[in-house]
């Protein structure tokens, strides 16, 4: 199905989600196009991970829509979301420790057909030589660091048309964290859309095309990343309207 | 201190005649059977008196473990072990196979204290080992006591078994014999019913469904297990002898594990938590089989297929279906308005002068530090914060302070005394009272019912005075559920009082847990993200409802991300970042911190 | 005697082994501990002896038709009482559900096929006395069945995922991998295995109803001691077990042995709940 330049890849309106009573996200719109890298920024407990599991199908959502490569994406689970071009590499570098860093891999490639499969594998072990070495060995001899660029090659094995991570930089160093972010922007040259949930704000910004702010469940900011007096509204967003002098100084 | 009595005074009279309305109305149906079951000698012939003998027996053990099963829910499949105890100790006396004969009342009763022993040998390892690996305890417990019981030959005469004792008149004729089971089990329900509607009840369940609350409010598993073991032993013992008496011969035989899945099955097909779902299921599954040879044949076959039937369509069993109560819909409008003024009547003013103070705390999970060191003083009548990014050590810290996690080193004192790590139970009696991320709240149990459980630890009487409704016993009933509707009130959810909790909103489970907390009168509260999930309105109004508390003296712990929040009413703010303090001050101090808002916006 | 020990005691410990190696595959897809996996020991004998003996089928023919009807009744045990109480947070109804299913699936035995044990056709006719096929032949099902199973989980793609499921259950599901057909999957072999363990045993067992009860406590007598999930430490508990009731049944006569079995496995279990090879679970709150 053809969709236009202009049409979003991924359209998310009036989104409503969250757990058993507890209700996460209260009416959340985003869109990500083709080829574009959109940051998802917010303070804790704001629903940023909720928002993608919602997105992929982890889980369930009530009210609102989701439309993905002009495909309606309700009721639709993580299998389907990711057979259709949707990686989702969830937070916390969780790879499968008693495996190898190829069968990690291979696993991501459950559903591509049986030749294909080791193609996907080299490939997306290409990104990332520091574990294309270590492959024959188990999830649990690596690094947390190389942990989480075995997840994010694991969300590449599918070839996706849009790739969200969440918090990929959580507990590593800052050189482990430049070299996902340079990942990210190679996949931009290669016409994958990225849709990246950060706390590292400059981080993210450098490396973002838009961004979002969700705080308390709903969006609160969208603005392109290189507009000016950007972090003073993005301060805004976290704490709430109160203003301080500190902003002027930042 | 006059203004807490005479607030709980004003409540009482108009809530002991709702009290005595309540109460009469869920012993109606029970008493009402109990009435029916008099006049079946009178009507029918001797084989339905003999029925109904059994059922009464069966009853007796049933309603009893029931407080194992269906209130603390540990699951004992193997419970025809005490049956079995009691109606060979029992018989062996009472026949004199190893001792001068015994009269068969002292027999029984003899078998009753031995039941109690073993109940508790067998109820033991539900303090130890999960779900499953204990169900499997009590079905080895089951089968070891029947190959006792073939093959100490000399004693129990083996396969080929021993006469049952005989009651002496006017319990020996079929009639006489009926009317002292059904007096014996009559006595169990009322008992089992005071237990049920006491604090050890609701002690109960709480440790069913909400473990973790339950530890906070101080209430401690493995005192009040081993209290309903020592009960439920006895009256199963007791049912053995019967049971031996009523089939004139025992045989090892007669105690198949059959007949331990129709004890527990008709509990689970009643539904936990209530006494006459049980007691109907008893009924049912021991009457089905009479009526129809093709049902006796396939009786475990049905009870099973009831069961499943049960844990998929209505895991609430019979109870639940007889809840109308329960049915009437709620207001969809309903807003959550805490009166802040009445807290003054809640809680007395608090002695505690002395801080709550953290030092040096190190705690490491595998090999990560989640805290890293760190120093906190909650003083009484202020509200500390604690915020930080996710993974900063918050809930940790409180779980320390709680008495759930041990740290490594350092210590957890209130003034000057060192509080018990690894020792959650002992915090309520410290004074020190919490509430949790994700509301732990007894779904079935009514909200005030739930609301009472904080105050647990108040009672003055024993579980014995509980069980026969002694003075002493209704008066910390009386006092607990003033106290709860005050506090309620004090909340705002007092209309929501006698409403099953799983019914109420997120929003308003957040209120009912800080109830629960006032309840204990604690020193130190400590506030797991209470504004998670709630419309600014009600922000606002737990805002001033936090206020309120701490002008009454006593010392708020509160951990949250709303900054609004904190920034609002904390007196002290503490900034958590990877398990390290990152800055401690005044709100003011802490918003213009350089390193807290970078700590928040990364970078 | 000691060889009448060894023999019978590492053979039906083989078997104990094998459905203590059920237990943990069910346990291993859906954190669930189901009732039914001795009763698939039993329904293993007892199919076979209904296939072979009463219907009068090859061997082979039987065999197969064996392992189908029990894959069938795990995947069943997946429908009725696994997946609809996944979703709640009780945790204990998973124990009823099991336990209801498995009760029926006794009863419908005790009745339509018999309550005395039956005999169980001889398979190969090969040995006589200690070496007789019934006591070998478990021995060697046990290790067959955990050759085929190292195999399947170490050099199938469908074995890797079965690990990565049992391993983390949501990063599997986030992944794409069909998580629900891999648990009905995980509960058809895990069947196979307990109907293979019945089967392999049944000259030794013979096809008897009460087996299912038997079976459920002594296969659940390794995997408590051995660590649950651990196949490994489920077959050293399993063939140690059956060796100490042999011997306890020589020494002390048939039913004190049982009393040995359950006081050495009570006291064990309550000095390390979690398993002798196991890791303490730590409560998060």
């Amino acid at each position: 199905m053809r969709i236009s330049a202009a049409e979003p890849l991924l359209d998310v309106r009036g989104l409503n989600s969250g757990y058993g009573k507890i209700v996460v996200l209260h009416g959340v719109d985003i869109n990500v196009h083709k080829g574009e890298v959109v940051a998802l920024l917010g303070p804790n407990g704001a629903g940023k991970t909720t928002l993608l599991r919602a997105i992929s199908g982890l889980l369930p959502w009530n009210a609102g829509s989701v439309h993905f490569g002009g495909r309606d994406l309700s009721g639709v689970g993580p299998r389907e979301s990711a057979r259709a071009g949707l990686a989702h590499v969830i937070e916390g570098h969780r790879i499968f420790t008693q495996q190898s860093v190829t069968d990690n891999l291979l696993l991501a490639a459950y559903d591509v057909s049986q030749h294909e499969r080791m193609v996907r594998v080299e490939e997306a072990l290409s990104y990332f030589p520091e574990i294309a070495a270590k492959r024959r060995e188990p999830g649990s001899s690596l690094s947390g660091g190389q942990q989480q660029m075995l997840a994010v090659a694991q969300g590449l094995v599918r070839r996706p048309k849009l790739l969200m991570l969440d918090e990929p930089s959580a507990g590593l160093s800052p050189v482990l964290v430049d070299r996902v972010l340079t990942v990210v922007a190679r996949l931009r040259e290669t016409g994958t859309a990225v849709l990246l949930v950060e706390q590292l704000i400059e981080k993210a910004l450098a490396v973002a095309d838009r961004v979002y702010a969700l705080a308390r469940g709903t969006v609160v900011l969208e603005a392109g990343a290189a507009e000016v007096g950007l972090a003073g509204r993005l301060e805004n967003a976290y704490f709430g309207t109160r203003v301080t002098e500190f902003s002027a100084a930042m | 201190m006059s203004g807490v009595s005479d607030a709980v005074e004003r409540v009482s009279t108009n809530d002991v005649r709702e009290r005595l309305r309540n109460a009469s109305a869920s012993m109606v149906p029970l008493v009402a059977i109990f009435v029916v079951a008099l006049a079946v000698p009178v009507f029918s012939n001797d084989y339905w008196v003999l029925i109904a003998s059994r059922t009464a027996i069966y009853w007796l053990l049933v309603g009893a473990l029931n407080l194992v099963v269906g209130f603390a829910g540990q699951l004992a499949i193997g419970y025809v072990a005490i049956l079995t105890l009691g109606a060979y100790v029992t018989t062996i006396l009472s026949a004199g196979n190893v001792s001068p004969p015994v009269p068969p009342v002292i027999a029984l009763a003899i078998a009753g204290v031995a039941g109690s022993v073993f109940g508790v040998i067998v109820g033991l390892p539900a303090l130890r080992l999960r779900t499953f690996y204990f169900a499997i305890s009590t079905f080895g417990f089951a089968t070891i006591v029947t190959q006792i019981a073939l093959a100490w030959q000399s004693v129990t005469g083996g396969g080929i078994g021993l006469p049952g004792p005989e009651f002496p008149a006017p319990f020996d004729t079929r009639s006489g014999f009926y009317f002292l089971c059904l007096g014996c089990a009559a006595v169990c329900t009322w008992m089992t019913a005071n237990v049920a509607h006491s604090r050890f009840g609701r002690a109960l369940v709480a440790i069913r469904d909400a473990e973790v609350a339950a530890e906070a409010a101080g209430i401690s598993k493995a005192k009040l297990l081993v209290m309903v073991f020592v009960f439920t032993g006895a009256a199963a013992a007791m049912a053995g002898g019967l049971f031996a008496s009523l089939q004139t011969y025992i045989t090892p035989d007669a105690f198949t594990f059959d007949l331990s899945i129709l004890f527990f099955i008709s509990i689970l097909i009643g539904g936990r938590g209530s006494i006459l779902g049980p007691m109907l299921g008893t009924i049912i599954l021991t009457l089905l089989p009479e009526f129809a040879a093709p049902l006796a044949a396939w009786s475990t076959f049905l009870y099973a297929c009831l069961l499943l039937g049960v844990v998929l369509a209505v895991p609430g069993g019979i109870a639940a279906l007889l809840d109308f109560r329960n049915r009437k819909p709620l207001d969809q409008h309903r807003a959550i308005v805490p009166r802040a003024d009445v807290i003054s009547e809640v809680l007395r003013p608090s002695q505690m002068k002395e801080s709550l103070t953290l030092s040096d705390i190190v705690l490491s999970f595998g090999g990560v530090r989640a805290v890293d060191g760190v120093d906190l003083d909650i003083r009484p009548a202020q509200i500390h914060g604690l915020i930080g990014p996710n993974g900063s050590g918050k809930t940790t810290i409180l779980n320390i302070i709680s008495g759930y996690y041990r740290p490594q080193s350092g210590e957890v004192t209130v003034g000057g005394e060192t509080l018990p790590a690894g020792r959650p139970a002992t915090r309520a009696a410290l004074g020190i009272a919490r509430t949790f991320q994700t509301p732990r709240i007894i779904g079935e149990a009514s909200v005030i019912e739930n609301v009472m459980i904080g105050g647990t630890i108040n009672g003055c009487g024993t579980f014995a005075e509980a069980l026969l409704m002694l003075p002493r016993g209704r008066r910390d009933e009386a006092m607990l559920r003033q106290m709860g509707l005050l506090v309620l009130r004090s909340v705002g959810l007092d209309s929501l009082a006698d409403v099953r909790a799983d019914r109420l909103q997120h929003s308003e489970l957040r209120f009912v847990e800080i109830a629960r907390a006032l309840m204990s009168q604690p020193a130190f509260i400590l506030l797991d993200e209470p504004a998670a999930g709630l419309a600014p309105d009600e922000i606002r109004r737990l805002g001033e409802l936090i206020r309120e508390i701490v002008r009454r003296g006593v010392g708020v712990l509160l951990v949250e991300h709303h900054a609004d929040l904190i920034f609002d009413i904390c007196h002290q703010v503490t900034v958590l970042n990877l398990g390290r303090v990152l800055a401690a001050g005044t709100p003011a101090e802490i918003r213009v911190h350089k390193e807290v808002v970078s700590a928040y916006l990364g970078g | 005697m000691i060889g009448s020990i060894l023999a019978s005691g590492l053979a039906v410990g083989a078997v104990y082994a094998l459905i203590g190696v059920t237990y943990n595959t069910m346990f291993s897809a859906s954190r669930v501990i189901s009732f039914t996996a001795g009763m698939l020991g039993m329904l293993g004998g007892v199919f076979g002896s209904l296939f072979i003996l009463r219907l009068g089928l090859p061997v082979p023919v039987g065999f197969v038709l064996t392992m189908g009807c029990c894959a069938l009744v795990g995947v069943i045990t997946e429908f009725v009482a696994v997946r609809p109480v996944l979703k709640s947070l009780d945790q204990h109804l998973y124990v009823l559900s099991t336990l209801a299913l498995s009760l029926m699936i006794q009863q419908l035995v005790a009745t339509e096929w018999s309550t005395e044990p039956q005999r169980f056709p001889r398979l190969f006719d090969i040995g006589s006395g200690l070496l007789d096929e019934k006591f070998w032949l478990p021995i060697v099902a046990c290790a067959v069945g955990m050759g085929a199973l190292d195999l399947l989980y170490r050099h199938t793609l469908v074995g890797k995922a079965f690990l990565a499921i049992a391993e983390d259950n949501f990063a599997a599901r986030a992944l794409g991998l069909p998580e629900r057909n891999l648990r009905i999957a995980s509960y058809a072999l895990a069947a196979i295995i307990g109907a293979f363990a019945g089967f392999a045993g049944g000259e030794l067992l013979l096809a008897f109803v009460a087996n299912g009860a038997l079976l459920n406590f002594y296969g659940f007598v390794p995997v408590a001691l051995g660590g649950l999930g651990s196949n490994r430490g489920a077959v050293v508990a399993g063939l140690a077990l059956g060796i100490y009731q042999q011997a306890a049944n020589f020494v002390v006569g048939g039913i004190f042995a049982s009393v040995a079995v359950f006081a050495i496995f009570i006291i064990l279990l309550l000095a390390a709940p979690q398993g002798l090879f196991g890791a303490p679970a730590v409560r998060r709150v």
